[in-house]
C-alpha cells in the first residue's frame, strides 16, 4: 500500500514542546549512569599509561585480595603489547568505587616501554613503525589515496590566478557529557539485560548477543535517556563486555561508566586533517582547478580521515586530490557528527576566500558562481533529489542568508576595518545525505479505554524523537501528543538502526506514521460493526471518529466499542521502501545548508569573539520545528567549539593526552555565545530528511573566514586561539 | 563582584561570593589563599599560646577524626533525612548517586569544572563533587528533583522545558539549580547576571540559545546591561 504524509497537517510542521522536558529539567530522567541496581558491583578499567608498551609482567593476586574486590576480568596479558595510552589491559568489580579504585592501584604491571607516535607530522620526516602489525609492517604512513579529474591538467593550465594555502583541523574529542558505559545484569535463566549509553539500542542487544553466544531475544537493552554520543556510542564496546562478563563472574549486576579522562582518551576522537591547497581560476572568479594534498590521522587505525571522493567539498571543480593517513599511537578515531565532512568543508571553504582576496571580489559573489548545478537528468527523474536542486537550493539558502546577516551592508574587503578589534564576517557551505537506514519499526497499540501506545526500540539521544512519535502518532489518530505513551529505548521494542548518520527520523517517522495509519484502519474495520456503519465511513478529526452521516463519537467512546479487544499494528520504513515508487516523497535524502559568521578579533590579544551566527538549513518535512531548531543551533555551538576552542593535545615525550579533562580541553560556555539566526528552509515536499548532523560541518569554515575578513590574513588552523591568531598575524608582520 | 559556583572550601565556612575572575587553577581566590593562610599562620603562632586558640580558630581545634573506615551518615536532603555509611573520602555527588540514589545530580568532569553536579547548599549552588559528603551534615541540600513538588514544576525548569532549553539534558539539572540558586538570590537578576551564574556550567549539545529564551521569560528586568 502506498505511504504518504496527510495533505491536511495539525500537528506536524507545529511547534510542539518536548515531551521528556521537565523529567530530564529535574533530574528525575534515570539515565544509564544513574541506574542503581540492588547489591550492584562498581567496576573499573585498568588502562595503558604508555602509547606504547609491551607488558613484562601482570600479577593480580593482590588486587584479587583487596576489601571488596567481587571478581577480576583480564583483557590483555603477559607479552601482548599495547598500542596506545589508555588501552585496556584488565577490569575488575567492587562493592563501591572507592573500593575499585583501590584495587586498580593494586595490580602489580610491568612495561617495556616502546616507540611511540603521538603527532602525525613527526612521521612524515621519518616513519617510526610504532603501528600494529599489519601483513606484517608496522609503517605508521599509510599508502596514500590520489586521484584527479580528467580536464585537471587543463583547469589549472587556464587558470588566470592561482592562491596556495594550508590549512588543517586538529583531532578533537566526542566529549560526551554521559560517558560511555552500561550497567549490566545477568537473571537466573542466563538471560542479559543492559543499561547502556548507547546511539543503538539493537545494535547493543546483538552485538552481547554474538559475544556471549546466547539467543538474541535473551538479552535486552534499555536506553530511556542519554547524555549524548556524537557518533561515539554504538554498541557495548570493550568497557559493556567487560562489565557483562564481571556480572557473570560476580553473580551481581555491574555498573563500568568511564571517568572523565577515560571517557576522553577511549571514549572517542575525530580525526584531523591538515593539507596543502591550490586553486586556479579566471578573472572573473571560476575557479578552474582544485589541488589538495592532505594528511591527517584516525589514531591507531589507518582509515582515511577526509571524505575522499568528496574533496572538493560542495562545488564541482576540476580536481587532484591525495590524502594520506597516519597511524599513531592514539586511540581509534570513532564517527563524529557528519563524519570528515568539516575536515573536507575547512580544506575547501578557506581557500575560496583567499582566492576572492585576490581577485577582490566578494567571495559571496565567488560562491554563487560556483554552484553545484541542478543535474539535468534528476531534475526529471528525481525531482526532489538534491542533485535535481543543489544549484536551487544553495542560491535560495545565500539568498536567504545574506538577508538574515545583512551581508551586503556588512562585508568589506579583509582587513580594512580600522581600530585594534576589527570585525569580520565571513560564510561556507555543508552538505549532507539523512536518508533512512535499514528496517526500523514503530507499533501502535489502541485499547478500549482509549488510550494510545507507541512502542519502538529506537533511541531519543536528545534529538526529540521521542516527542517526533508522539506527534506522527496524535496526528493520524486526531489526539495530543501528551496523550501518546512512549515505551522507547528498549530492543525487544522491534527493529531499529542506530542513530547515526541522520537516520533516525527519516526511518522512525514514516514507520510511525505506517503504524497509526494501520492501527487507526483496524480500528474502524472493528468499531465499524457496533456503532452501525462501515470502515470506509468512518474518518479521524480532532479527538474523535467521524461517520460520513455526521454521527461522531469522542475518542473513548468510539475506542469503547472495541469491547475489551485491542488494536496492534506494527510499521517499518528503510531505505528500500523509501525509494519505492509509490512511497516517494515520504522521506528524503540530501540537504544543503549555508552559515554566515559574524567576528571581532582584538589584534593585540588574538582573541576572537564570535557575535553572530546565521545558519540556513533545509531538511524536507520539517515535523517539529521547536526540536529541529534546537537541533541545528546546537550543530553551530557544536561548530563554534570546534572553530574556537577544541583540540587534543597530545605530550610528544610521553605520548599522552596532557588535556584528558574539561579544563584544558576546553568547551564555550553560555557567555561565549554569539547571537545564533536559525532558519529552517522547509521543502515538505521533499519528505523528510534527518537534520542531526549538518549543522555541524561549516561554522568553524564561516568563522575562519570571518577571521581572515577581519584580518586580511588567514589563520589557517583550528581552534583559532589566541595564540594562533597572534602567530599568523607576526607571520604576516603585521 | 560576579557569583560563582562554590568550589566548596571547608576553611571558608561562611562560603561568600568569591570573585571569579580573581581564582587561581585550585578555585581558591587570591583572597582566600591569603584568609586561609593567614589563618594557618595564626594556628602556628598561637601553638605558644594555647589559652587564645580556643577563641581564635574553634573550627580547627573542633575537629574530630573520622574514618579511613565507613562511618554513618545522615544528609538532610530535599527536605527529607537519609542515612548511609559512607568512607570519609566520598564526595557529595558520590554519596548522593551511588549511596542514596538521588541521581538528578550529575557526574561528568568529578574535578570542579563542568558543573553537572551542582546541588544547593544552605541555598548556595555548590560543585557537590567538590565537597565531602561528612561536611554537608548539618546543611540542607537541595537537587534539581526538588524543583517537582508533586505534580508543580518550579518556574526554572519549566522555562526550559517551554523553549526546549535542553537536548540530551544531561547537563540540564545543573544549569537548572544553578539558575534557581541565582534568582534566589536576586530575583531581579538581569539576562547578563543569569548568564554570569550560569559561566561555571558545560552543556555539549550546544543549548545555549534556548537558555537564553528561558533567562528572558523569567528575568523581570530583561535590560542586558548589568552583571
Amino acid at each position: 500500500m502506498a505511504t504518504s504524509w496527510p495533505k491536511k497537517r495539525r500537528l506536524i510542521g507545529s511547534k510542539i514542546q518536548r515531551l521528556d522536558g521537565p523529567a530530564k529539567a529535574t533530574g528525575k530522567a534515570k539515565y544509564s549512569y544513574d541506574i542503581n541496581r540492588n547489591g550492584m558491583l562498581h567496576a573499573m578499567l585498568l588502562r595503558s599509561p604508555h602509547a606504547h608498551a609491551k607488558i613484562k609482567s601482570l600479577d593480580t593476586s593482590d588486587a584479587e585480595k583487596m576489601p571488596g574486590v567481587k571478581a577480576v576480568h583480564p583483557i590483555k596479558k603477559a607479552g601482548d603489547e599495547l598500542f596506545w595510552a589508555g588501552e585496556e589491559i584488565l577490569g575488575l568489580a567492587a562493592d563501591t568505587e572507592e573500593h575499585a579504585a583501590d584495587a586498580l592501584r593494586a595490580v602489580k604491571i610491568e612495561y617495556e616501554v616502546l616507540p611511540h607516535l603521538v603527532k602525525e607530522e613527526d612521521a612524515l620526516k621519518k616513519d617510526p613503525e610504532t603501528a600494529p602489525p599489519v601483513r606484517g609492517k608496522r609503517t605508521n604512513v599509510q599508502q596514500a589515496a590520489e586521484g584527479a579529474s580528467k580536464d585537471f591538467e587543463k583547469g589549472m593550465a587556464d587558470a588566470a590566478v592561482t592562491v596556495e594555502g594550508t590549512y588543517g583541523v586538529p583531532t578533537i574529542n566526542h566529549q560526551c557529557l554521559e560517558s560511555h558505559g552500561l550497567v549490566a545484569e545477568w537473571d537466573k535463566n542466563g538471560g542479559l539485560t543492559v543499561w547502556a549509553s548507547t546511539q543503538a539500542v539493537a545494535g547493543t542487544a546483538g552485538s552481547l548477543a554474538q559475544h556471549f553466544a546466547i539467543p538474541a531475544n535473551k538479552v535486552k537493552c534499555i536506553t530511556h535517556y542519554m547524555g549524548g554520543g556524537f557518533g561515539s556510542k554504538f554498541g557495548p564496546d570493550i568497557q559493556g563486555i567487560v562489565a557483562a562478563e564481571l556480572a557473570k563472574k560476580a553473580q551481581a549486576p555491574v555498573k563500568l561508566m568511564l571517568d572523565r579522562a577515560s571517557e576522553i582518551i577511549a571514549g572517542g576522537a575525530r580525526p584531523s586533517a591538515y593539507g596543502k591547497v591550490k586553486v586556479g581560476a579566471t578573472k572573473e572568479g571560476k575557479v578552474t582547478a582544485y589541488e589538495v594534498d592532505c594528511y591527517g590521522t584516525a589514531g591507531i587505525q589507518g582509515s582515511q580521515t577526509v571524505t575522499f571522493q568528496a574533496l572538493p567539498y560542495v562545488y564541482p571543480f576540476e580536481f587532484k586530490r591525495k590524502h594520506t593517513s597516519i597511524r599513531t599511537n592514539a586511540q581509534m578515531q570513532r564517527a563524529m557528527r557528519a563524519p570528515n565532512h568539516p575536515q573536507n568543508c575547512a580544506l575547501t571553504e578557506f581557500i575560496l576566500d583567499d582566492l576572492a582576496a585576490k581577485l577582490e571580489m566578494d567571495p559571496m559573489q565567488l560562491r554563487l558562481k560556483n554552484l553545484p548545478q541542478n543535474d539535468p537528468n534528476a531534475v526529471k527523474n528525481a525531482p526532489h533529489s538534491l542533485a535535481a536542486l543543489r544549484h536551487t537550493i544553495y542560491t535560495e539558502e545565500i539568498q536567504i542568508a545574506a538577508d538574515l546577516s545583512k551581508w551586503k551592508a556588512k562585508w568589506h574587503p579583509p582587513g580594512k576595518t580600522p581600530g585594534v578589534i576589527k570585525h569580520g564576517i565571513g560564510m561556507a557551505l555543508h552538505t549532507w545525505g539523512g536518508q533512512a537506514a535499514q528496517r526500523n519499526e514503530c507499533t501502535i497499540i489502541i485499547t478500549a479505554d482509549g488510550s494510545v501506545t507507541a512502542r519502538t526500540s529506537t533511541q531519543d539521544l536528545g534529538t526529540g524523537q521521542r516527542t517526533v512519535t508522539a506527534l506522527v502518532t496524535a496526528e493520524i489518530l486526531g489526539l495530543e501528543p501528551e496523550q501518546i505513551i512512549l515505551e522507547f529505548g528498549e530492543s525487544p521494542n522491534g527493529a531499529s538502526t542506530g542513530s547515526g548518520g541522520s537516520t533516525t527520523i527519516p526511518s522512525q517517522a514514516p514507520a510511525t506514521l505506517r503504524a497509526a495509519t494501520a492501527a487507526r484502519d483496524e480500528l474502524f474495520a472493528k468499531i465499524a460493526p457496533k456503532l452501525d456503519t462501515k470502515a470506509e465511513n468512518l474518518s479521524i478529526e480532532r479527538g474523535k471518529v467521524v461517520d460520513k452521516s455526521g454521527k461522531s463519537w469522542d475518542w473513548k467512546k468510539a475506542c469503547a466499542a472495541l469491547d475489551g479487544e485491542q488494536v496492534k499494528a506494527t510499521g517499518f520504513w528503510s531505505f528500500a521502501e523509501s525509494v519505492k515508487p509509490e512511497n516517494k516523497d515520504v522521506s528524503g535524502s540530501g540537504v544543503g545548508g549555508v552559515q554566515i559568521a559574524e567576528v571581532l578579533v582584538d589584534t593585540e590579544t588574538g582573541v576572537v569573539r564570535c557575535t553572530q551566527i546565521v545558519a540556513v538549513q533545509d531538511c524536507g518535512l520539517v515535523v517539529n520545528p521547536l526540536t529541529c531548531e534546537s537541533q541545528v543551533a546546537g550543530g553551530v555551538i557544536m561548530g563554534l567549539n570546534y572553530a574556537l576552542f577544541e583540540e587534543r593535545i597530545m605530550d610528544r615525550v610521553t605520548g599522552r593526552q596532557v588535556n584528558p579533562d574539561m579544563e584544558f580541553y576546553k568547551l564555550g560556555g553560555i557567555e561565549d555565545m554569539p547571537k545564533i539566526i536559525v532558519h529552517l528552509h522547509d521543502m515538505p515536499e521533499r519528505g523528510v530528511i534527518g537534520v542531526g548532523e549538518p549543522p555541524v560541518i561549516s561554522t568553524h569554515a564561516a568563522i575562519g573566514n570571518a577571521i581572515f575578513n577581519a584580518l586580511g590574513v588567514r589563520v589557517p588552523h583550528t581552534p583559532f586561539s589566541p595564540e594562533r591568531v597572534l602567530a599568523a598575524l607576526a607571520a604576516k608582520g603585521v | 563582584m560576579s557569583e560563582l559556583r562554590e568550589h566548596y572550601d571547608p576553611d571558608r565556612r561562611d562560603a561568600g561570593p568569591t570573585d571569579r575572575r580573581d581564582a587561581g587553577p585550585t578555585g581558591l581566590s587570591r583572597r582566600d589563599f591569603l584568609r586561609t593562610s593567614g589563618a594557618a599562620a595564626t594556628a602556628v603562632a598561637l601553638v605558644e599560646a594555647p589559652a587564645a586558640l580556643a577563641e581564635a580558630a574553634p573550627a580547627t581545634i573542633g575537629a574530630k577524626a573520622v574514618g579511613p573506615q565507613a562511618v554513618k551518615l545522615t544528609l538532610d536532603v530535599n527536605n527529607a533525612a537519609m542515612t548511609t555509611t559512607v568512607e570519609p573520602r566520598v564526595t557529595l555527588l558520590d554519596a548522593l548517586r551511588n549511596y542514596l540514589d538521588v541521581t538528578g545530580c550529575k557526574r561528568v568532569c568529578d574535578r570542579g569544572t563542568c558543573g553537572a553536579c551542582t546541588v544547593m547548599v544552605d541555598g548556595k549552588p555548590v560543585y557537590s563533587c567538590t565537597m565531602l559528603a561528612l561536611e554537608a551534615e548539618g546543611k540542607k541540600i537541595k537537587t534539581a528533583e526538588s524543583l517537582i513538588d508533586g505534580g508543580k514544576l518550579d518556574a526554572v525548569p519549566a522555562a526550559f522545558a517551554k523553549h526546549d532549553a535542553q537536548q540530551c539534558g544531561f547537563c540540564t539539572p545543573g544549569f537548572v539549580v544553578a539558575m534557581r540558586a541565582a534568582f534566589d538570590k536576586n530575583p531581579n537578576a538581569t539576562p547578563a547576571e543569569i548568564e554570569e551564574a550560569l559561566s561555571g556550567n558545560i552543556c555539549r549539545c550546544g543549548t545555549y540559545q534556548q537558555m537564553r529564551d528561558a533567562i528572558a521569560s523569567l528575568c523581570k528586568n530583561n535590560s542586558r546591561k548589568g552583571g
